[in-house]
C-alpha cells in the first residue's frame, strides 16, 4: 500500500504514542486523568489520519472530538464525580475480569503473530504493494507548496453522493440536543414546565 | 545526539541491500504496509474492549467506547488510502463514512452523558456494579 521510508519513523512514533495513551486511559485511576488520556489518544489518531493523507478528517477529529466531546466529558466529570476519586478501585483479579483479560490477550497475540509473520515473509509473498508515483521521483520544485485537494474531494463526495445521510445526520443532531436537554432536567425544572 | 545517530542508522539500514536476519527485519520494518496499520487499529480496538469490560466507572466505559469508535474510523481511513493506492477507487467515501461516525459518536456521547447525569441524581454513584436495580 504505502511504501514509506522515513515516514516509518512518524508511523512508529505516532503509533507508540497512541497505544501508550490508550493503555493509560483504560488503566486510569480517576476519570479526570482518563479524559486527558482520551484527548491524547484522539490527537494521536488525528496524527495517523494526517499520515494517511486524510487531512479534512484529521481536522474534523480535532475540532469535534477533542474540542467538543472531551470537553463535554470533563464537564460531566466535574458535575458528577467529585467524591468518586477514592472509591474507584480496579479490582483486577475477579473471575469475570480474568476471563475478559484472557480473551483480549489471546485475540491480541493472534493478530500480532499474524502481523510479524507477514513482516518476515519476503516482499513478493505478502499482500501486493504498489509503489506510489510520487515515491519514485522527487517532488517537482513548483509543486512543493501545493495545497492538498482532500477537502474539495471530501466535500464533493459528502454533498453529491451522501447528501441524504448528511440531512439525516443534521436531524440526528437536533434530536440529540433536544433529548439531552430533556434528560438532564432537574425535578424543579420539570415542575415549572408543567 | 542519540536521535540523529538513530535516524542515520535507520537510513543506512534501509538504503543498503539487506543481508542477514536482523538487517532483513530492519529493512522490512521500515516499509509500513496495510498490515501494520490494521494491527494498530486492532490494538486500539482491543484496548477499548478491555476498558469496557474491566472498568467500574461509567465515564471511563464511555471513553473506552469512544476508543472503539476511533479504531473503526482508523480502519476506514486505512482502507480508503489502500484502495486508492491500488487504483480501485477514486472517490473519498471512506472519509465521508468517518465523518458520519464522528457525528454519531458525538450525538451518542451527548445523550449518554445526559443519562449519566440523571442517573447520578437518583443513585448518587457512577459505579456500574452499584446501579443494579430498576426504578421502584
Amino acid at each position: 500500500m504505502i511504501l514509506e521510508g522515513t515516514q516509518a519513523i512518524f508511523f512508529y512514533a505516532l503509533a507508540l504514542f497512541t497505544l501508550l495513551m490508550a493503555y493509560s486511559l483504560i488503566t486510569a485511576p480517576t476519570a479526570v486523568r482518563g479524559a486527558l488520556f482520551l484527548m491524547g489518544t484522539l490527537i494521536g489518531v488525528a496524527g495517523l489520519f494526517l499520515l494517511l493523507h486524510a487531512e479534512f478528517v484529521a481536522g474534523a477529529q480535532i475540532l469535534i472530538y477533542v474540542g467538543g466531546v472531551v470537553v463535554l466529558f470533563i464537564f460531566v466529570i466535574m458535575l458528577v464525580n467529585v467524591r468518586e476519586e477514592i472509591t474507584d478501585v480496579i479490582r483486577t483479579y475477579t473471575h469475570q475480569r480474568y476471563v475478559a483479560g484472557v480473551i483480549v490477550a489471546v485475540m491480541t497475540l493472534g493478530v500480532i503473530v499474524f502481523g510479524i509473520h507477514q513482516l518476515h515473509k519476503p516482499q513478493n509473498q505478502r499482500v501486493p504493494i504498489l509503489q506510489p508515483v510520487s515515491q519514485s521521483a522527487p517532488a517537482p520544485p513548483d509543486q512543493v507548496g501545493r495545497v492538498s485537494e482532500d477537502t474539495q474531494e471530501v466535500g464533493s463526495a459528502l454533498y453529491i453522493q451522501a447528501a441524504l445521510p448528511f440531512e439525516i445526520a443534521s436531524v440526528l443532531l437536533l434530536v440529540a440536543i433536544v433529548g439531552s436537554v430533556v434528560l438532564a432536567r432537574t425535578r424543579r425544572q420539570e415542575e415549572t414546565f408543567d | 545526539m542519540i536521535v540523529p545517530a538513530f535516524l542515520l542508522w535507520i537510513q543506512q539500514a534501509t538504503a543498503q541491500a539487506p543481508e542477514g536476519v536482523f538487517q532483513n527485519l530492519m529493512a522490512n520494518a521500515s516499509k509500513i504496509g496495510v498490515h501494520q496499520f490494521v494491527l494498530l487499529s486492532f490494538l486500539l480496538f482491543a484496548m477499548g474492549v478491555a476498558g469496557v469490560l474491566m472498568r467500574r466507572n461509567i465515564l471511563i466505559i464511555f471513553m473506552s467506547i469512544e476508543l472503539i469508535l476511533n479504531a473503526a474510523n482508523l480502519n476506514f481511513i486505512i482502507f480508503t488510502r489502500y484502495w486508492q493506492m491500488m487504483g480501485r477507487i477514486t472517490e473519498h467515501m471512506g472519509h465521508v463514512f468517518t465523518i458520519f461516525i464522528i457525528v454519531v459518536a458525538a450525538a451518542e456521547a451527548v445523550v449518554g452523558l445526559g443519562i449519566v447525569i440523571a442517573l447520578y441524581r437518583n443513585r448518587q454513584t457512577v459505579a456500574i456494579d452499584e446501579i443494579d436495580l430498576l426504578k421502584w
